[in-house]
């Protein structure tokens, strides 16, 4: 069983008020960004699109490891604690875990039913661009 | 300075803070885009309601019914007489919708805090992550008032009869070069454009950068001298899920005193998906722009 298997049973089989706890703890962990990226970030860079809150992601694959970097404001708590589920999932894995998790993210997190369609586009479009980048960072460094 | 139409619905951050503890008579609702914000900290004694698991029916598309409204104010300890204040994230635009389904179910006593929770955290004032519990209210819902709620076919209706709607997307979605808001791509339809003859007056016009309304003045000049609207307009708003539009309904009506004001909750994902109704794209026609002029 992946960390990311055992994080989304967690989710899965919590009801809606729990989920809710569980997502703010999360939101609560993800790492501060290193000092020296903010000036990245503060340029808009390796921003994800698709999110109306400002979400940094930097992703690296350093000797067969994934190494994922973000920030996300404290104001958009839903998607921090998304990234900070998926840190916790993937960094230090071999990129093979990335490849390998499920395109259905959102609904095995049970995440669909709580945000309503409306609000999962940007968590997919985050969940898209680690992979996508895990991929080509993986392909560059073989 | 001239005041708003209705200054009685607006109330500050000061006037809040001063009734956080009227909780027999008043009752303080957080309304955000974002399912979690309101658990990362809130107004105390401020409840939740959430305009996807709270508002909105899950199987139809459509509001929740009078019965379940009812449950739900009376789980939030709100009964027919309580005083609603609404506040929330993005401008208070959630704020304003659930203040809109308010209305919508016959609730009498609505307020809206002005600048919304990004100007009470601004200020530094106090939140809690405590969630508080209410004596169970007692309340009887009124059947949905029509009057501040429009569907597809009113809107066509309007488009024979030359009455104003107002388009208050993004200028891009208006001249259908996007079918949503940068970052809101789900919430999208088949085609771009607007609703044939829609005056394009963004929501975000109407609001000043720290979230709070423009003056009376100010909302004038836009409203009704450039664009030509009247108080005793027929007048349909809309956005693309009818959240935006909620915050216009409440500038025209409340802040500027139209009495005819309804928000198309169906708006552009429902028109810009519809099979049979017709759409215009690009900017304003002359002939718009001569009569908004």
């Amino acid at each position: 069983m992946t960390t990311l298997d055992a994080l989304a049973d967690e989710l899965r089989f919590a009801d809606d008020a729990m989920r809710l706890e569980i997502l703010l703890d999360y939101a609560g962990r993800l790492p501060p960004l290193p000092e020296q990226y903010h000036a990245l970030r503060d340029a808009g860079l390796n921003r994800v699109d698709e999110c109306q809150a400002p979400v940094f992601l930097m992703v690296d694959v350093v000797d067969g490891k994934v190494k994922i970097l973000a920030d996300v404001p404290e104001e958009a708590p839903t998607a921090r604690s998304f990234v900070a589920l998926l840190l916790e999932a993937f960094n230090d894995q071999p990129p093979s875990v990335v490849a390998e998790a499920p395109p259905d993210i959102l609904h095995r997190l049970g995440l669909t039913g709580l945000l309503g369609m409306q609000r999962t586009r940007g968590l997919s479009a985050i969940y898209q661009r680690i992979k996508h980048e895990v991929a080509r960072k993986a392909e560059a460094s073989r | 300075m001239a005041t708003y139409a209705h200054p009685e619905v607006l109330v500050s951050t000061d006037w809040v803070a001063e009734h956080l503890n009227d909780t027999d008579t008043i009752r303080i609702v957080e309304s955000d885009e974002d399912v979690l914000l309101y658990e990362t900290g809130h107004i105390p004694n401020a409840v939740k309601i959430d305009w996807v698991n709270d508002l909105q029916d899950q199987i139809v598309r459509d509001y929740i019914g009078k019965q379940r409204f009812a449950q739900l104010c009376e789980e939030l300890g709100i009964s027919n007489d309580t005083t609603v204040v609404f506040y929330g994230d993005k401008s208070n635009w959630w704020a304003c919708y659930a203040f809109w389904v308010f209305r919508l179910f016959g609730h009498e006593k609505c307020l809206l805090m002005d600048g919304g929770r990004k100007k009470w955290v601004d200020e530094g004032r106090p939140l809690t992550r405590e969630r508080p519990t209410f004596a169970r209210g007692s309340y009887t819902a009124k059947d949905p008032d029509p009057s501040i709620r429009a569907f597809r076919d009113e809107v066509l209706r309007h488009i024979e009869t030359n009455r104003p709607l107002v388009d208050v997307r993004s200028p891009a979605e208006y001249r259908g070069e996007v079918t949503h808001m940068p970052g809101y791509p789900q919430e999208g339809a088949l085609r771009g454009g607007h609703i044939p003859g829609a005056r394009s007056i963004p929501w975000s016009r109407a609001a000043n950068e720290d979230g709070t309304f423009k003056s009376r003045e100010e909302l004038e000049a836009i409203y009704l001298q450039e664009q030509g609207l009247k108080p005793d307009d027929d007048v349909i708003a809309y956005c693309r899920i009818g959240e935006r539009s909620s915050h216009t309904w409440f500038v025209l009506t409340y802040l500027l005193g139209f009495d005819r004001v309804r928000n198309y909750d169906g708006s552009w994902t429902e028109w810009g998906n519809l099979v049979g109704v017709p759409i215009e794209k690009g900017a304003p026609t002359p002939a718009e722009a001569e009569a908004s002029a």
